[in-house]
């Protein structure tokens, strides 16, 4: 490998930067006869001075691209130095990184050049090397080119972990003013193919396992956050559809940051992370805390609550459900109380069976009792010192109480404690 | 009840002073390691012989009164770097002989958080460690990692790196304990060994290059504008960072 790689490696870097979807987890490979496996929770190798962890080898086989997006760095009307890496190239680099542990795998995302076809089978050829001429197992999580043939989206689904193709704006109007080469269609329509192989796919194994897999860690998608104008109910309300109806495994979020000067994009450089944050929040209560985004946002109030979690802010128009006896609510009830998280919850399930819980043992089983304290009573003792009223709730959830009476219990142990890794963070990590 | 028992350091030596203890119902003040036949230095001092048949029947019976989850939290804080790890384990077992199975709900009993706490930071430190290693390609062809983890986590991390690794030669060496995973790739077998360094390995030149484009590429990957040092500083604590290739030394 010549120098010159140092450099195409950190343009193609560069342009693949800004794709927040960075998870190994949800695909098990076994290591047969080669190099690499993929575990099923994910592993994160390093963490950049942003705070995002590295964990795939992200890059553009080309940031040259026929199309002109207004949000994009690789656009065709910016002026940039164009580098294309030839499919072995891209092995060599994955293997060579590989077998020092500094990456879980591949992430393969590239610009569109001559046609979506042509681009499609560059990314195939790469990945194909790896699996077939290096015997590499480790996780590949590929992009789909909008408009490429199905048939090669069936045979990126063959060698990948993950595919995924990115939605980026919510709607078709916003699509049609900063992206006009892309339709909506030309998005869309892989991602229900991808779905439908999947479903056939896991139906066959289920008869053979001779049956190759496909995708064994389904597919993601990434939308753009303040780019454009749509509301909170509006991405929301997108993301539930896209889980139930496509039954996508993630959907990023990325704070729009404005790499490129367009008349079309918002001005100002502030970018809303904070309500990229919240977003990630709701998307959560989504898919594990079974909630509706009807729930969370209506017409009244579109946009989520920026001082508030969005599940307080629930919790504090439905008061008439509050508060909770700690022993004798159901799994449902408890994941719906602010500050009681899945584990949490599950512990507390588990730890009632043999006996009563008083307040003083929810912390030790890792519930928030800043918040949860406002909301539960455990052996009909209440501790949020307050009557159940929104705006009194409010001003202390916000503001916050000083300690008292030794509630929050000091554990015997001097380091904190971190949770299981395997549950994916806020950060949009995993 | 009380006293001072001391065991030779092993899981096994270890099971073997509980053994003991078990049966007679005692809890002692303190449970301590000595290098074996040092044991009448201190008066007061009870040493207990490794016992490898006992351990067996020993094995058996914990794995009738305790869930395999309960013994995974046990051998995991084992393996903590932590004053009382042994005391723990003597409590939990203690509380086991008397409820049962029970003990694998009773997740807020003072004798069982204190344990499954410390289990779950060392299984949580072995997690962090399976991105943290980082292979250094020397000549011979031998694969080789230096960390300094807070816990003993070698015994958790090696299957995972032996079944990825199958193919290469490698080492992965805890700076802070002393001792070493060795795999072997022809016997696809791994052991762990004691272990000292007294030379910088010798890298080959595919390995400079490597290393310069890692670096080069980890660089790039920031997002000027989302600069958040605080929260990479939580991810990757100033501590493990000697030992990646990716941070300036």
């Amino acid at each position: 490998m010549a120098s010159d790689i140092m450099e195409k490696l950190a343009i193609l870097a560069a342009g693949a930067k800004y794709d927040v979807s960075c998870a190994s987890s949800g695909s098990f490979r076994r290591n047969k006869e080669g190099i690499g496996n993929a575990a099923s929770c994910g592993i994160c190798h390093s963490w950049t001075s942003d705070g995002r962890c590295v964990s795939l080898l992200k890059l553009l086989m080309t940031n040259s691209c026929i199309y002109d997006c207004a949000y994009c760095i690789n656009r065709r009307s910016n002026d940039s130095r164009r580098v294309i890496l030839t499919p072995a190239e891209v092995a060599e680099l994955t293997i060579g990184f590989y077998r020092r542990n500094y990456i879980e795998g591949l992430f393969l995302s590239t610009g569109v050049v001559r046609s979506p076809d042509y681009t499609m089978e560059l990314l195939i050829e790469a990945v194909r090397t790896l699996r077939q001429e290096y015997r590499f197992n480790g996780y590949i999580h590929l992009k789909l080119v909008p408009g490429a043939d199905p048939l090669l989206v069936e045979k990126a689904g063959l060698l990948a972990d993950r595919v995924s193709i990115n939605l980026e704006l919510p709607t078709r109007e916003s699509l049609a003013l900063l992206a006009p080469d892309k339709s909506r269609e030309s998005v869309v329509g892989p991602m229900r193919q991808v779905n439908s192989l999947i479903v056939v796919n896991r139906e066959e194994r289920s008869v053979s396992r001779r049956v190759p897999r496909f995708a064994p860690a389904g597919q993601s998608t990434q939308l753009i956050v303040g780019a454009t104008s749509e509301s909170d109910l509006q991405i929301v309300t997108l993301s539930e559809q896209l889980y139930n109806r496509f039954a996508l495994k993630r959907v990023y979020y990325s704070a729009f940051i404005p790499v490129v000067a367009d008349t079309r994009l918002p001005a100002g450089s502030t970018s809303p992370h904070r309500r990229e944050h919240r977003l990630y929040q709701a998307d959560w209560l989504l898919r594990y805390y079974g909630f509706s985004a009807f729930e969370l946002l209506d017409e009244g109030s579109p946009n989520l609550d920026m001082e508030l979690d969005p599940k307080t802010g629930w919790a504090l128009r439905h008061l008439e459900l509050f508060p909770v006896e700690i022993n004798r609510a159901d799994h449902e009830e408890l994941l719906r109380v602010p500050g009681i998280g899945v584990r949490s919850a599950q512990r507390i399930v588990r730890a009632r069976r043999q006996g009563h819980l008083g307040i003083d043992d929810l912390a030790k089983l890792g519930v928030v009792m800043k918040r949860a304290r406002y909301f539960i009573t455990a052996r009909g003792r209440y501790i949020g010192g307050c009557a159940m009223d929104s705006r009194l709730l409010l001003r202390k959830l916000i503001v916050g109480v000083p300690q008292q009476g030794g509630m929050q219990m000091e554990l015997p142990l001097s380091r904190p404690v971190k949770s299981d890794e395997c549950i994916g963070l806020v950060s949009g990590e995993l | 009840m009380g006293g001072d028992y001391r065991y030779d350091g092993t899981f096994a030596g270890l099971l073997t002073l509980l053994a003991h203890l078990m049966p007679e119902r005692i809890l002692p003040d303190a449970i301590g390691i000595d290098p074996p036949h040092q044991q009448s230095l201190f008066a007061g001092v009870t040493f207990i012989e490794t016992d490898k048949e006992l351990v067996e029947d020993f094995w058996g019976e914990l794995t009738k009164r305790i869930a395999p989850a309960g013994l995974s939290h046990i051998r995991r804080t084992f393996l903590a770097e932590h004053p009382e790890r042994e005391l723990m384990i003597c409590r939990y077992l203690q509380l086991a002989w008397e409820v049962g199975k029970k003990i694998g709900g009773m997740l807020a009993h003072p004798h069982v958080t204190p344990l499954w706490k410390l289990s779950q930071q060392v299984a949580g430190e072995a997690h962090r460690y399976k991105g943290f290693v980082r292979f250094q390609e020397t000549g011979g062809g031998l694969f080789y990692a230096a960390i300094s983890p807070g816990h003993r986590i070698l015994s958790l991390i090696a299957p995972h790196f032996a079944a990825r690794f199958s193919d290469q030669h490698w080492v992965i060496h805890d700076m802070a304990h002393g001792e070493g995973i060795v795999h072997d790739r022809l016997r696809r077998e791994w052991l762990i060994l004691p272990m000292v360094i007294n030379a910088e390995p010798d890298l080959t030149p595919a390995e400079v290059r490597f290393q310069a484009l890692w670096r080069s590429y980890f660089t790039t990957l920031a997002i000027a504008e989302r600069e958040n040092l605080r929260l990479q500083r939580s991810k990757v604590p100033l501590k493990v960072r000697p030992w990646l290739v990716e941070f300036p030394k």
